[in-house]
């Protein structure tokens, strides 16, 4: 089997190592084949048949969460997510029966289908009711009953895209970020039917087919030329890369309608209560370093708390959509060094909340015992009365 | 390969080398410029990432005890909320390890004012290459005896391997002023340079880039450098409020009449930090020209500063390679790049032969090999292009005195034949 990749993007690694320190894995081993410098020089020995493709190599690249850190750290701009993507598509093929199954399961049967994942939330609910569900899944609890549908505003100013796990599982978010895009005297808007989900995952997984199949769809999910709000930063990450991925004139449209949550709110008018709640800002990757879309997070909440940020450049907290699931040891490696940078923020205040603009980091810092909330629910509990 | 955590570790791992002869090569986050830290023969490779914690540090004496494998950038963080700094700060600081800066005895565009890591460096815990463990130096600003903390700093791994080191720690200056002035004469630029140093100014830094080097890091930090500009010079000034003014104001002076065209003050910290950004990216944003580049870091007299760089130029031009400078001119120490596609026939051939023209050129003009990033394995053979035989023999010497058996970083620094009666390569047109 061989490994094809974008040659230029290839070489565009000098190895000059600016990016090891933003790396999480390699920031917790320290090995330079855990490195973004060390993957690349991994792939050029494939691609020039310097060396076999065999576990060794499958084992490196499965190692990467795809933060894409190392992007934004690139001064020569080496497009890493890409040449990740593309070396987890060619790797597909090989990967064992089982893992295969599962990957199916996932991605063809669940999160496409609202209906399905709406039915396997419920199922799995009452597993973990029944303490069936091993803690080690990392999941949150789940809700019992299907959550209370949302309501759409005609002729709308904005849309909100809702997306898959995001809107099984934490339906109360969108109803808050509704809640505070409404109190800017925006009307919003929903998708229609066919908006399951975006697809990061697939990309993320190098299953293009399916993430250009689920792109189709929801693009024509948003008519009109409205602008498209994501709360969740993986979400939004996808969708602004659907003009790359699909390459049509209207998937760049698309994209160009996407807008983050907090980004949108800057040129709206909102009224926030303050309070000396102290609200340590985790930076998802997929905003930070996709989307460069993370300082509105912090400076929106600023008008209703005492808001800290890490120092740590934005470094992953090991969540990674489904990398917690499959690479747990590393996961959790680097989620303790976020949690202590965390904590680090918080000064020594006894109680304080993360706010973070990702589900997938939220569950999986929650699950470190943080109290952990979306930026749309810290605003909403401020929103003001005048 | 082994990742010691320990400094019995790594004494372990010396002395295993030792047992079965074979070489071994320390190696930290392999930032390295000149492949000192590259294995040969299969040697053992000793990676010190996992030795990454900071001891202690005491403030009131302005000292630190850390692992080698902590980050440059990371030391000076742990300590910026008590007013002090790790002053050594090669562009590759955010990733580069203090256990490679002793190696290389790294410098960086501060230590023009400060001092190069020699001098940040007070004393060393070293496992010496037969795997005992001895610290060299000592906590006293003047240790008393031979300098041997002197000798093992900048001695790429060949004498040994540090496992902790105690760093001086530097007060940050109560006011910093960080100027951008640019010029449309690269050699005004030049001349701008020496003028400063002859007016008796020694700034923090004082830094060059050229056209080429300057629109890539552009093209990354997006900080408004001038893209029409030949070169620009990125100088800081730091200290007290009185000194610091005179100084910005008399080196705004000096640009002006060596033809620059602006000079921009660095508003707040996130502009001078941009500005930073801008000139510790250059070497990584290459590829936005070219793939491939290959790097020297000769240091000439300032005076010389117009006159050389107009020889890369026309060098590197004959050769048809694109030249990008990029470097500490307030020392003189040159970094001319050479850019190219290692993919095109017969460019490495060409490469070479103009980077040893660049070589001699600096010689020539009373330059020196390397400035800060070590000989290693790149520069190696031309260690007798500036040394004598007696030279490189008094080296290999020294050397020997700390590794009789040769198996620390073997192959490294000295060129074969260095010891006196050894033979061996001779390079073409070495003075012998």
């Amino acid at each position: 089997m061989k490994l094809h990749l974008d040659d230029a993007e290839l070489v565009a690694c000098v190895g000059c190592g600016l990016c090891l320190p933003h790396c999480p894995t390699y920031r917790v081993t320290g090995e330079e084949i855990a490195s973004p410098r060390g993957r690349i020089a991994a792939m050029r020995a494939i691609v020039d048949e310097r060396a076999p493709l065999n576990a060794s190599f499958v084992a490196a690249m499965d190692a990467c969460i795809q933060c894409r850190a190392c992007e934004a750290a690139c001064p020569s701009g080496v497009q890493f997510g890409h040449l990740m993507e593309d070396t987890r598509a060619a790797l597909a093929p090989q990967r064992s029966r089982r893992r295969r199954a599962v990957e199916w399961v996932g991605y063809r049967a669940l999160l496409p289908n609202r209906r399905v994942l709406g039915f396997a939330t419920r199922a799995t609910a009452i597993g973990q009711r029944l303490r069936l569900v091993p803690k080690r899944f990392g999941l949150p609890p789940l809700p019992l009953r299907a959550p209370e549908t949302l309501t759409a505003d005609a002729a709308p100013d904005a849309y909100l895209f809702t997306g898959c796990v995001m809107d099984a599982w934490q339906r109360d978010t969108h109803r808050a970020a509704l809640r505070v895009m409404r109190a800017t005297n925006a009307r919003v808007g929903l998708p229609d039917a066919g908006a399951d989900c975006c697809g990061a995952l697939h990309v993320h997984a190098g299953r293009y087919d399916d993430a250009v199949r689920l792109a189709g769809r929801v693009i024509s999910a948003f008519p009109g030329d409205a602008p498209i709000v994501v709360d969740s930063a993986g979400c939004g990450a996808a969708l602004l890369d659907y003009g790359r991925l699909l390459d049509t004139e209207a998937a760049r449209q698309f994209s160009a309608r996407v807008v983050d949550f907090s980004t949108w709110l800057v040129s709206r008018q909102l009224t926030l209560t303050p309070s000396d709640t102290v609200v340590v800002v985790q930076d998802p990757c997929h905003l930070r370093h996709v989307q460069h879309a993370h300082e509105p997070v912090a400076a929106g909440l600023r008008a209703g708390y005492d808001v800290r940020t890490t120092a740590d450049d934005g470094l992953c907290c090991g969540a990674g959509g489904a990398y917690s699931a499959f690479q747990p040891e590393l996961s959790e490696a680097v989620r303790a060094r976020k949690v202590a940078a965390i904590r680090a923020a918080a000064g020594g205040v006894a109680t304080f909340v993360v706010a973070s603009a990702n589900p997938g980091c939220a569950m999986h810092l929650a699950a470190a015992g943080l109290d952990v909330r979306h930026p749309a629910e810290l605003l909403e509990a401020r929103l003001g009365n005048d | 390969m082994c990742f010691p955590s320990t400094t019995a570790d790594v004494a372990f791992a010396v002395t295993t080398a030792n047992r079965f002869a074979i070489p071994f090569v320390a190696r930290g986050s392999g930032t390295g410029l000149a492949g000192g830290a590259t294995p040969l023969d299969g040697a053992l490779v000793i990676v010190t990432t996992r030795m990454n914690q900071i001891l202690e540090i005491d403030a009131d004496a302005r000292r630190a005890w850390v692992e080698p494998g902590v980050l440059n950038l990371d030391l000076t963080r742990a300590v910026s909320h008590l007013g002090l700094h790790y002053a050594p700060d090669p562009s590759s600081q955010q990733a580069c390890t203090i256990g490679g800066n002793v190696g290389t005895n790294a410098g960086g565009p501060h230590c023009l004012a400060a001092g190069v890591t020699s001098a940040h460096v007070l004393a060393v815990e070293v496992v010496l290459p037969d795997g005992t463990v001895e610290i060299l130096g000592g906590l006293a600003p003047d240790a008393p005896g031979l300098d041997l903390r002197g000798t093992f700093v900048g001695s790429e791994g060949t004498m040994g391997i540090a496992t902790r080191v105690c760093v001086r720690l530097m007060p940050d200056p109560p006011e910093i002023r960080t100027m951008l002035a640019d010029f449309t004469a690269i050699e005004d630029a030049a001349a701008a340079v020496s003028a400063i140093i002859a007016a008796g100014i020694v700034p923090a830094a004082l830094e060059m880039m050229d056209a080429q080097a300057t629109a890539a890091v552009e093209d990354f930090v997006h900080a408004g450098l001038p893209r029409d500009a030949d070169a620009v010079l990125l100088v800081e000034v730091g200290g007290l409020h009185g000194g610091v003014t005179h100084d910005a104001s008399a080196i705004d002076a000096i640009c002006r009449d060596h033809g620059a065209r602006t000079v921009r003050i660095a508003a707040d910290a996130t502009e001078r930090a941009l500005l930073w950004k801008a000139r510790k990216s250059a070497f990584g944003a290459v590829a936005r020209i070219a793939p491939d580049y290959y790097l020297h870091d000769a240091v000439v007299p300032r005076t010389k500063l117009v006159q050389v760089i107009r020889q890369v130029y026309e060098i590197s031009a004959r050769y048809e390679l694109i030249a990008m400078n990029v470097f500490h001119a307030g020392d003189g120490n040159l970094h001319p790049l050479l850019v190219f596609d290692g993919r095109t026939p017969g460019i490495w051939e060409r490469v070479h032969a103009a980077g040893d023209e660049i070589l001699r050129a600096c010689i020539d003009a009373g330059g020196v090999l390397s400035g800060e990033h070590g000989i290693g394995l790149e520069k190696r053979d031309a260690m007798p292009l500036f040394f004598s035989a007696d030279d490189l023999d008094v080296q290999a010497r020294l050397r020997d005195a700390f590794d009789p058996d040769g198996l620390a970083n073997p192959d490294k620094i000295l060129p074969r034949g260095s010891r006196c009666g050894e033979l061996g390569a001779i390079p073409d047109g070495a003075w012998v």
